[in-house]
């Protein structure tokens, strides 16, 4: 069954805070984020599903998936001194795997690929104790052409029936934007207004309205992350979201939020 | 502002370069060999005297241009600090 719905920034100046990062902004955050691990405690999980966009980390030009279920005993990675080693939940990965491709998803899976720092810095700060294994699925958020926000979000249709269905207790959880534009010469200039915008819809329960987006709008906006918070719509449906925070930053739209279901 | 997009499709003309800064974000002894002798690692990877100019020192609009992909520059260059200087950050 589907209990709980989350979307987390990622940004790694969250986990390694360089000096030209606002502290209290960061720690404003992590507060955010306690809240989330305080909420999953409560929502008991016996799995998180993670989705992020893999940032070139495991899928490099050599092979670019758009969609992707990691199906290993555990999924490792690194990012500067962080070592990090999940346990998969096999049963429910292999569900996902197999019933999507039923479901004409052509998905690649892999049971090897290095974990991404995207699916690493949420779970590094909600985990709840003991820690539950996890499904990662990547969604391609940075490499052109990416899946379109209406595919996303048909994704997240099927995720959410096939977890309902499934006898475990799963939280879905979505990893990454919003406004940023990494590499760019408008990294300094996110687009707050935008994502101010899109949280009052999604707080209205109008999170449908998202898969109309288009991939050029969401380049436009510093918003090409959005497609993994466009998955989670497709599975939560008509829900309200809860926003916990949106903390813009210089150069980046934190933003910390649940549906509750 | 130009209609181009932030993120464009990497070209594959760029195939070496970007595979030396994903090689300076995802591998550390990669990384470590750049930071001792950046062109020396750049020749190692098969890249032109115009992208190992712009690697050294690093130049991000050059890199853009010659087809690096902005997020890759990005996190290469954080790379590239974070190896420098690891006690001016701090870690939660």
């Amino acid at each position: 069954m589907l209990v709980g719905a989350f979307a987390c920034a990622h940004t790694p100046q969250l986990l390694i805070r360089p000096p030209t990062e606002d502290r209290d902004l960061v720690l404003r955050v992590h507060t955010a984020f306690a809240r989330v691990k305080e909420r999953l405690a409560a929502l008991r999980p016996d799995v998180i599903a993670i989705i992020a966009g893999d940032h070139i980390e495991a899928f490099f030009l050599d092979a670019v998936p758009a969609l992707a279920v990691y199906v290993g005993t555990e999924c490792a990675g690194t990012f500067g001194p962080y070592r990090y080693r999940l346990p998969i939940h096999e049963p429910l990965a292999r569900a996902i795997l197999e019933q999507g491709v039923e479901r004409g998803f052509d998905l690649l899976y892999t049971q090897a690929a290095r974990l991404d720092y995207a699916f690493y810095v949420p779970l590094h700060f909600t985990m709840p104790e003991p820690a539950v294994p996890v499904v990662p699925l990547h969604v391609n958020v940075y490499l052109p052409p990416q899946p379109t926000p209406r595919r996303c979000h048909e994704w997240g249709a099927a995720l959410g029936e096939m977890l309902r269905a499934r006898p475990e207790r799963v939280v879905l959880m979505a990893s990454g934007g919003m406004s940023h534009f990494p590499g760019t010469d408008r990294y300094a200039s996110p687009d707050v207004d935008y994502d101010r915008q899109l949280l009052d819809r999604l707080q209205g329960g109008r999170g449908r309205e998202l898969a109309a987006l288009t991939g050029e709008e969401l380049d436009k906006t510093g918003n090409v992350e959005l497609r993994t918070w466009i998955t989670l719509l497709g599975a939560v449906g008509d829900a309200r979201a809860q926003v916990y925070c949106y903390e813009p930053s210089w150069h980046h739209g934190n933003a910390v939020v649940e549906w509750p279901l | 502002m130009s209609g181009a997009p932030h993120y464009p499709f990497p070209p594959a003309r760029a195939y070496r370069l970007n595979r030396c800064l994903y090689a300076i974000k995802s591998d550390s002894t990669f990384c470590a060999r750049f930071l001792a002798d950046p062109h020396a690692a750049g020749a190692e990877m098969d890249l032109s005297e115009a992208e190992r100019a712009a690697l050294s020192p690093l130049d991000r609009d050059a890199l853009v241009r010659l087809g690096g992909h902005p997020y890759l520059v990005f996190m290469a260059d954080l790379r590239l600090r974070m190896a420098r200087d690891p006690a001016a950050l701090e870690y939660f």
